[in-house]
């Protein structure tokens, strides 16, 4: 008798806990961190609890790795169960997701914040779907020339001097390749990635020469621009044999790495590549160095970056723009920067304003920032970069000539822009 | 049942419930209709949405696509060759472990369990490592056993990196099989071996006119089974290649799950993975067949 009593009990207040918990859910933000900034559990921490503080709503916040981020969102929005608040990757992720409808665009709320005119200006079109503007951009970067300067003194040129043009590129690659001891000058990115996209891009750019045409409704790479850069980028490992021999197989992240081991001397990489490159080898630390990607008529660069977004179904649409408003703004934007150094903020003031960015290296990125193009923000864009990397993977397997190639995927992009 | 009246009918469903091994089944049959039947029945009906209602337009597009054709073929290779290697490797391997031999269990643990029990993402990333061609440990073996001069780009070249996935594949996928036919080969009557030696025949002989046939059933059930698991197996490839270099590696699992995740192309995957879905059917309908004949038997 008493422990059937004792059984009822429990079970009450089981049930009474789980009331409470249903009745609690209402003005809970659920909130969604993906991206290379989930690493610093404690800054977010810190940063979400100040703000439950502030405005005493309860906060679920997940911060959630790379690698699954972008299938759990996917699968997610599909699902029809979103997080109010989530980071999507701005000039990828942000229209394509606003074209299926899963984002509510920001307008409104963007024309009465202050913070506005601080965002710098080559961001917005990344977040912009038909005109409306649908994310909030929190971090951004751009891409560089990441270069090893032990390799560089080891080949007798002067590590504080990078190539500036083509021509000093393909000069430098190939004193710093010494394929005996499988050392090489540049690591062309060749894998099914959106890496080898960038790096063709960066080339073409670099060549003066534009990807889509500007109403992003049509190519506007096959000419002669985007020629020479398809040809330049391939014979660096088909001709000139400068990348390694799996270079149809390497990331520009696989190149980083063999750069901490002194086996690849250039690559592109960026502000993120400096903590990875340490984590692969310690002893790199100070050896390595960026500099504006070399170029043959104008400085080149392709920015990247996440935005802060709000889901179309959220149910605490107010409560999620003062999330986002919130840890965009000036001071949780300096003590992230007084905490870890990087990555680069979306807002002009905390980029001249903090300390830690009269590093040289920052320098370099800061100069190079106002060069850098966006990537077609269309929800095309997937596809688009899929025939970019099968292009420039058709020429480095030797199965079609440059021509034929740039030919194919011409009439590629083409298609799928025009369904 | 028949002539089917309605008393038929209701004694047919009684007998059925009254049977235990039906009741112990409906639990099961409801998780499987609802984990199975209800995405299946999903999908099959997004592969027909398009923007203009109901149409069959994904499936003319799917098969308007060169590329569907190249990836159909390289499917093919995939799982005939996958599927071959690991049936004579894993049959070898059993016919080897079943012989007396101290610390069989030992052997058996190791070479049947290790590479099975290694999650596919921890073997994909391993293998790729492996082929490296600046530092992989498969090109320094090859060149020290003097089979290779220089260091080969595995994963970089369209022929080299459909052996490679094959490769990493066979090694992942051949315990199985292995131990299918382990435990095929210990269902043979010892007394048969005995028989034929008296009768004076030769190794060969005993293999293949008394554990051939004898495991014959196994074998087909286990061929059907690894042909299933690969055309659906997707982390391998995915992560070693992602499909490269060339689309030399990709195949409807890959390629489907591009058309959705990364296209956003949802209607037209859905059309991808039903036709996959009929494929497989297609064995899964044989082998069942066959599963009923031997019943009858």
């Amino acid at each position: 008798m008493y422990r059937k009593s004792l059984i009822t009990i429990l079970m009450t207040v089981c049930f009474l806990f789980g009331l409470i918990s249903v009745g609690g859910a209402q003005e809970k933000l659920v909130v969604w961190i993906g991206g290379h900034v989930v690493e610093q559990e404690e800054t977010w921490a810190k940063i979400v609890e100040d703000f439950e503080k502030q405005s005493g709503v309860d906060v679920e916040y997940r911060l959630i790795g790379f690698e699954v981020y972008y299938d759990s969102l996917v699968t997610a929005y599909e699902a029809g169960e979103p997080p109010d608040v989530c980071f999507a990757d701005l000039g990828g992720w942000v229209p394509t997701f606003a074209s299926q409808g899963w984002l509510e665009p920001l307008d409104d709320w963007l024309a009465s914040w202050e913070g506005v005119d601080q965002i710098w200006e080559n961001l917005w079109p990344t977040v912009t779907y038909e005109g409306k503007k649908y994310g909030l951009p929190w971090y951004t970067d751009c891409r560089l020339l990441l270069y090893n300067k032990i390799m560089f003194k080891e080949a007798g040129l002067d590590p504080d001097d990078p190539p500036q043009s083509w021509d000093e590129l393909l000069e430098y690659a190939k004193l710093l390749t010494d394929a005996s001891q499988m050392k090489y000058g540049y690591g062309v990115s060749g894998a099914m990635s959106e890496t080898t996209t960038l790096g063709y891009m960066i080339f073409l750019f670099g060549a003066g020469g534009e990807l889509l045409t500007s109403d992003y409704r049509q190519a506007a790479f096959n000419t002669s621009e985007g020629l020479e850069a398809l040809k330049f980028y391939t014979d660096l490992y088909t001709k000139h044999q400068v990348s390694p021999p799996g270079t149809p197989g390497y990331t520009e992240d696989d190149y980083r790495t063999m750069m901490a081991q002194n086996r690849i001397a250039m690559a592109i990489g960026g502000p993120w590549s400096f903590p990875l490159i340490e984590l692969a080898n310690p002893e790199i630390k100070g050896n390595y160095m960026v500099a504006t990607h070399p170029y043959l008529r104008e400085p080149a660069s392709v920015l990247g970056g996440w935005a802060s977004v709000i889901s179309a179904t959220s149910q605490n649409k107010e409560i999620a723009w003062e999330f986002i408003k919130y840890i965009t703004s000036y001071d949780v934007w300096v003590y992230w920067i007084e905490q870890h150094g990087g990555p680069m903020p979306t807002r002009i003031d905390v980029c001249s304003d903090v300390p830690q960015f009269q590093d040289p290296k920052w320098k370099v990125i800061l100069d190079t920032f106002p060069y850098a193009k966006v990537r077609p923000p269309i929800p095309e864009w997937p596809e688009v970069s899929h025939a970019i990397q099968s292009m420039v993977q058709r020429v480095l397997t030797g199965e079609m000539t440059s021509e034929e190639a740039i030919e194919w995927a011409d009439n590629e992009v083409n298609a799928i822009l025009g369904k | 049942m028949w002539p089917l009246s309605e008393s038929n009918v209701a004694s047919y469903f009684k007998s059925l419930i009254q049977k235990p091994a039906f009741l112990f089944i409906i639990p099961y049959f409801l998780v499987l209709l609802l984990l199975i039947a209800y995405p299946l029945y999903t999908n099959f009906y997004q592969s027909f949405q398009t923007e203009s209602g109901l149409s069959l337009e994904n499936y003319k597009n799917l098969f308007k696509n060169p590329l569907f054709f190249k990836i159909l073929g390289n499917t093919g290779i995939w799982v005939a060759a996958s599927v071959g290697l690991q049936f004579v490797i894993g049959l070898g391997l059993a016919l080897l472990l079943n012989q007396p031999l101290k610390g069989r269990a030992i052997f058996r643990g190791i070479i049947l369990v290790l590479p099975w029990a290694t999650p596919d993402i921890v073997a994909a990333v391993a293998w790729k490592w492996m082929y490296n061609d600046m530092y992989g440990v498969f090109n320094d073996i090859l060149v020290r056993l003097g089979l290779i001069n220089t260091y080969l780009p595995w994963l970089g070249q369209p022929n080299l990196a459909k052996l490679a996935v094959i490769i990493a594949n066979v090694w992942k996928g051949f315990p199985i099989s292995a131990m299918l036919y382990l435990a095929a080969l210990q269902t043979v009557p010892k007394d048969l071996y005995e028989a034929g030696s008296i009768d004076g025949v030769s190794t060969w002989q005993k293999f293949r006119f008394i554990t051939l046939p004898l495991i014959s059933p196994f074998i087909l059930t286990t061929v059907m089974l690894t042909v299933m698991w690969t055309i659906n197996y997707f982390p391998l490839i995915f992560t070693m290649t992602g499909g490269g270099p060339a689309n030399a590696t990709d195949t409807l699992v890959t390629f489907a799950y591009r058309k959705a995740f990364r296209f956003m192309d949802f209607s037209g995957s859905a059309a991808l993975s039903t036709f996959t879905f009929l494929v497989i059917l297609v064995f899964a309908v044989v082998y069942t067949r066959y599963l009923l004949r031997e019943e009858e038997k």
